[in-house]
């Protein structure tokens, strides 16, 4: 695949933030551009917690896929591997890991590699994701998505590893933009031209958590729309929706909460931007009964779908 | 070193060290100083350490009761995790209460106790031996076969119940009396399927695994209960134990 971020940024740069005709032109070429290396369209999924185990096992009709985190099945056997397979016979699943660490300035870890791909063969995932982010250095991990410097220094760094696990692999992955609370005076580009840059050079997909745009831009000062304006829309395989904690100067990222009113705008204008795109709740902790997030599972179908058949 | 590097380094010293560390190159603005950003990733990288192990250290946070929170943030502030997954950074933990708190042994040991149950319950499958299978085998055959226990099954050396207290918080009943042994005993951990078990283990049964372990041959078990039973109360102990050991899952096979 020849992808690159110049055969994208046409139309991102002919973009201004927030305008209704801008955003229709880019959901036309959304629904018409054909993505990368044409992974599938899922529909709308969950992320599996072991809290959902039992009523998921039931498969609502709502939940169309699941999203698994990587490490927790990266083990030798057991329930979460039997666990696992129920799951694998009943849903699309698509892996997603917060441990690869593709910027940290440590050597890729092999074992980690080697054991994400013994699963990636077994799960045989619609696509791999983890975050541009790295988790550790020196060999301590954090165990936290710390936030990059937006460098050219970075960027190479980044884009030579994602290049290494998609080797190692043998497929492209997804990277997913993470919540942060710092930013480094070092910074030469926005964290969306950068990742936008990581997608175009090393040619992987991205995954957009809308509520991590959303956290950002507020922790940051900048716009969320400029944001989602300067992602190409060809790169965009997957959103994540999630809710997030208002704490006394900057919001935080906890995943535990409903997704917010904020967050439900910025998705509306993500789905005009950027079309048909696999979407999922994801929840971390306080986990509520299944209903709950099925509704806003539905909420989000219900802001999309008239949008996308509009546009149709 | 080159600024990525350096940036990395500056972040995880701060993040680690909280207070003491130099402050990295983070921006301030109108919304939030440096200090206060930072301060949100010191904060939460000890609260995922600390929780993580609050997952898999019940049988502690029942013994050590209110103690139980600044026991883990001791380990969290003197060991950082060198583990992809968070899982497994209480792998030291039992060592450390060890070494900080040898006044009271009986912490560690609980902690050894939850580590063994945490890790026997996503280690490797195997395979595992029933009473039918045994039964088929010819009686000369016996003497020279050994008996394989699972590979993944912990024995430990117990000097107080702390059983009971993993018990009391699996089973979500009140916090027992902590008791010392006049003399230490043995606690199994094993897997049976997918369910985890644990159960003290008689002396003699526990110096017979120990053998099967080992690798002897059932003739050599027999003898060990033989000294201590005689000859003839020892088939009828041998029975009883294969024939628990069967039921229990515990063996994989035969050598």
């Amino acid at each position: 695949m020849d992808a690159t971020t110049s055969q994208d940024c046409p139309l991102t740069l002919t973009l201004s933030p927030g305008g209704e005709r801008e955003s229709a032109f880019a959901m036309s070429h959304a629904m018409t551009a054909t993505r990368p290396d044409s992974l599938p369209y899922l529909g709308y999924g969950l992320g599996l917690r072991v809290d959902h185990y039992e009523a998921l096992l039931a498969k609502p009709a709502q939940v169309q896929w699941l999203e698994v985190v990587s490490e927790n099945y990266m083990v030798d056997g057991g329930l979460p591997l039997v666990w696992l397979e129920r799951f694998r016979e009943r849903y699309p699943l698509v892996m997603h890991g917060v441990s690869m660490s593709i910027g940290s300035t440590d050597p890729l870890d092999e074992d980690y590699l080697a054991r994400l791909a013994a699963l990636a063969q077994r799960v045989e995932p619609a696509w791999v994701s983890d975050h541009l982010c790295w988790t550790g250095v020196q060999g301590v991990n954090l165990h936290d998505l710390m936030p990059l410097p937006y460098t050219e220094e970075a960027l190479n760094h980044v884009v030579s590893r994602v290049q290494r696990v998609q080797d190692k692999l043998k497929r492209r992955i997804l990277l997913e933009n993470v919540s942060s609370y710092v930013s480094f005076a070092q910074s030469q580009l926005t964290e969306w031209e950068f990742l936008a840059e990581v997608a175009g050079r090393a040619d992987c997909l991205i995954l957009l958590d809308i509520n991590n745009v959303h956290v950002s831009a507020t922790n940051h000062g900048f716009s969320a729309l400029d944001y989602l304006h300067g992602i190409p829309v060809s790169r965009v395989q997957q959103f994540h929706l999630a809710g997030y904690e208002q704490g006394e100067q900057l919001i935080i990222d906890t995943h535990d909460a409903a997704v917010s009113n904020a967050v439900w705008d910025l998705y509306v204008q993500a789905v005009r931007r950027f079309g048909r795109v696999s979407t999922m709740i994801e929840r971390d902790d306080h986990f509520p009964p299944l209903p709950e997030l099925i509704a806003e599972l539905e909420h989000a179908r219900a802001l999309a779908e008239p949008l996308l058949k509009d546009a149709a | 070193m080159s600024t990525l590097q350096a940036i990395q380094q500056q972040m995880l010293e701060a993040v680690l060290a909280a207070k003491t560390a130099p402050l990295p190159p983070i921006r301030s603005d109108a919304i939030a100083d440096a200090h206060s950003r930072l301060a949100i990733y010191q904060h939460g990288y000890r609260i995922r350490l600390r929780d993580a192990l609050k997952n898999e250290f019940a049988g502690l946070q029942c013994l050590a009761g209110r103690g139980f929170d600044a026991l883990l943030d001791a380990y969290v502030e003197t060991h950082p995790s060198g583990h992809y997954n968070i899982r497994w950074y209480g792998a030291g933990l039992a060592n450390f209460l060890q070494g900080a708190h040898s006044d009271r042994p009986q912490l560690s040991e609980m902690a050894r106790l939850d580590w063994a149950i945490s890790t026997v319950f996503d280690a490797t499958d195997e395979a595992s031996l029933g009473m039918a299978e045994l039964a088929s085998i010819p009686p000369d055959a016996w003497a020279g076969l050994r008996l394989l226990p699972q590979a993944n099954l912990h024995t430990l050396d117990c000097a107080y119940n702390v059983d009971a207290f993993r018990r009391a918080a699996d089973r979500g009943e009140a916090r027992p009396h902590l008791r010392r042994y006049a003399r230490p005993r043995r606690q199994l951990v094993w897997r049976q399927a997918m369910s985890v078990h644990y159960r003290r283990l008689d002396e003699d049964e526990w110096q017979v695994l120990a053998a099967a372990r080992r690798g002897e041959t059932f003739a050599t078990l027999c003898a060990i209960l033989a000294e201590r039973h005689g000859e003839t109360a020892a088939m009828g102990r041998m029975v009883g134990l294969l024939q628990a050991w069967a039921g229990a899952g515990l063996l994989r096979g035969l050598g």
